[in-house]
């Protein structure tokens, strides 16, 4: 039997690859992803105060701590039983909003994009944002700069912080905005709208006007019929920092809406013996191995998977691409994994829009930012949309709201199934009678880059890199050819 | 000339926080100088490549992953090391830093030519903890020391 293994992090042993095993006739029996799992964060957490997370928690990751902030922040509320002012969770979700414009951004100019823009087969040191900006032009990068600038700086306005935000608290925010610094955030947003707009139109004539890539997005190798997750406002509309947490099923139909409190109830997590991480799926539905269908519980939590669980967008000009998204694509819900690239610019046009919408609330300057927690704090979960999918932060604390349990669900972990299966797929279709083929690493990774996975938040560290190793092994294990590159 | 020294790391990921370590010393140590300004990130390629714009000259401090004895020390130019992403990705998030300045340049932001990177020998970094290994610990003084020569050298090599 031939191995083949993709190991992203080499620098610890059992973290973060892929092993493809081949049968005697050279075809893909098995695919193994491991993705690194940061270890002792309950351990690390307990004893300390619950207003302590929102701080600690988004240093869990470099990518998203927006997200982590967010999500303990909302938690903190519930376990203190406290409900902030309506202005507070505006601040909040204005500030969310700033964020994933300039994530939503990064992912598709820097990751998603090259793939399209400069095409999955050219070669690796053009497949990259350096390559898309002499290839469309400058002002592409200065555009993604100015945005992501933006983003930063309202970050910095109602966070406290550019990087790590600071200023939510059980009951609210520490500090609202003065009416200077909205209207320098709603200038900011204007613009970000244009910009969702230019990268959509961007999208709409690279992408869909190539026959090619169209052909590419709507193939078999990268689709899979499963349950989709996303929350959503009373409207059933995509919202990222409030709401209910709704699933549909392969057709489309609404499986369950429900409250963050009652995740438990409807989230189970299956556990292999290969791996550090735990397979999140529908309890109700149960776990049937790593397949598709409404018989199997595996679901997928991402922009394309926010768009299917939803009746639309709550914004107008997204609404239009949601529209647009779907007559294009045959209807809901769309089952093609790369669709996931198109979905995430309709999010990031739908976050400009809800940023303008905040900042020109009434409300948006109110000094109302705190409601004084007085209840003696038990247990509380908070659930936010983060880009890479629905984020779930659960604590249980003694009466001085000391941290005595913890448990969280992030974004990727809900994906952790699908990209197994995507992964597999993508394996499955390149690899036949033992020929590796050369857009073997390529196509794998576009299988699991469309999920935007966020593998831990270590890789920082030098050398900084994720090497990509693929190591063919004989029937007795021996590695016969190693390919090797870095992504 | 300006400055910028940067501790690179989580601080909540065990022997991956050495870098701030480091940067809190050197900031503690160094004389009130506004052209010499001491950070600490959890960033890395477009991000950290924003927060240098402006700067003559910038010394990185990081953890660094590698099969060698905890805490032992390397200092190296940024640009003699290996740009292991050839161009590509670095991470499933973002470019590499080599990457990310040749992209600032092209779009005109002033950078530093100079880009120093000391980095500490780590291998625990994956588990939650404020603290550093015993080796990680015993070598901050002595990181402490190169970063302030390093900081003192009025013309960096190129």
């Amino acid at each position: 039997m031939q191995r083949i293994s993709i190991d992203p992090i080499t620098r610890l042993e059992g973290h973060g690859k892929i092993e493809i095993f081949l049968d005697e006739q050279g075809n893909v029996a098995n695919t193994y992803f491991q993705i690194p799992e940061l270890r002792g964060f309950e351990r690390f957490v307990v004893g300390r105060p619950i207003e302590e997370m929102p701080l600690i928690t988004n240093r869990i990751c470099g990518v998203c701590p927006e997200a982590h902030h967010m999500a303990a922040s909302k938690a903190a509320d519930a376990v203190y039983k406290v409900d902030p002012p309506r202005a507070a969770k505006m601040l909040r979700e204005l500030l969310y909003s700033a964020f994933y414009c300039t994530d939503h951004t990064t992912h598709f100019y820097a990751l998603g994009g090259p793939d399209f823009v400069m095409g999955p087969d050219a070669p690796v040191a053009e497949r990259n944002i350096l390559g898309v900006i002499h290839k469309v032009g400058l002002e592409i990068g200065g555009k993604v700069i100015q945005m992501r600038k933006y983003g930063h700086t309202v970050v910095e306005m109602i966070g406290g912080r550019k990087v790590h935000p600071c200023t939510s608290i059980p009951g609210g925010m520490t500090k609202g905005i003065t009416e200077e610094q909205r209207q320098e955030i709603e200038t900011m947003g204007r613009w970000a709208i244009e910009f969702a707009q230019f990268s959509l139109k961007l999208f709409n004539d690279i992408v869909l006007g190539n026959k090619g890539y169209v052909d590419l997005i709507l193939g078999d190798v990268y689709t899979h019929h499963t349950y989709y997750m996303g929350m959503v406002d009373e409207n059933n509309k995509v919202n990222f920092y409030d709401g209910k947490v709704r699933v549909v099923d392969p057709n489309g139909k609404e499986f369950v809406k429900y409250a963050p409190q009652d995740y438990a109830e409807h989230i189970a997590e299956h556990v292999e013996p290969w791996t550090y991480l735990k397979f999140p799926y529908l309890k109700k539905v149960g776990w049937k191995g790593f397949v598709d269908g409404i018989d199997s519980g595996v679901y997928m939590a991402t922009p394309l998977s926010r768009l299917n669980a939803s009746d639309g967008m709550a914004t107008p000009l997204a609404q239009e691409q949601y529209e647009k998204f779907y007559a294009t694509l045959g209807g809901k819900p769309v089952h093609q994994r790369l669709a996931t690239h198109w979905a995430r610019l309709i999010e990031l046009l739908y976050a400009a829009e809800r940023w303008v919408e905040l900042v020109t609330d009434p409300e948006i300057t109110s000094a109302n930012i705190h409601t004084k927690p007085t209840q003696i704090p038990t247990e509380g979960i908070g659930i936010v949309e983060a880009p890479r999918g629905t984020l779930t932060h659960h604590y249980w604390t003694d009466e001085r709201g000391v941290v005595t349990k913890a448990n969280l669900i992030v974004g990727t972990t809900n994906n952790y199934a699908p990209i197994q299966m995507s992964t597999h797929k993508a394996a499955t279709s390149l690899i036949k009678n033992g020929n590796v083929t050369e857009g073997l690493l390529n196509m794998v990774e576009m299988a699991f880059r469309a999920y935007d996975p966020c593998f831990g938040c270590a890789t920082h560290s030098l050398p900084g890199q994720m090497p990509l190793e693929i190591t063919i092994r004989d029937v007795d294990g021996n590695p016969v050819e190693v390919l090797k590159q870095f992504c | 000339m300006k400055t910028l020294v940067v501790g690179l790391g989580n601080p909540i990921l065990g022997d991956d926080g050495v870098g701030w370590k480091v940067a809190e010393k050197v900031y503690l140590q160094l004389s009130p100088d506004q052209s010499i300004i001491v950070d600490c990130l959890s960033l890395g390629g477009i991000s950290l490549m924003e927060h240098l714009i402006g700067y003559d000259r910038a010394i990185l401090i990081d953890a660094f992953a590698a099969d060698e004895d905890l805490g032992s020390i390397h200092v190296m130019k940024l640009n003699d090391m290996p740009d292991y992403s050839a161009y590509h990705i670095s991470s499933a998030h973002d470019t590499s830093l080599q990457n990310a300045i040749e992209m600032g340049r092209s779009l005109g932001a002033y950078l530093p030519e100079d880009i120093m990177v000391v980095g500490i020998a780590t291998h625990r970094i994956y588990d939650f903890s404020e603290a550093l290994s015993p080796p990680v610990v015993e070598a901050v003084p002595q990181a402490v020391k190169i970063v302030l020569e390093l900081v003192q050298q009025n013309v960096m090599a190129r």
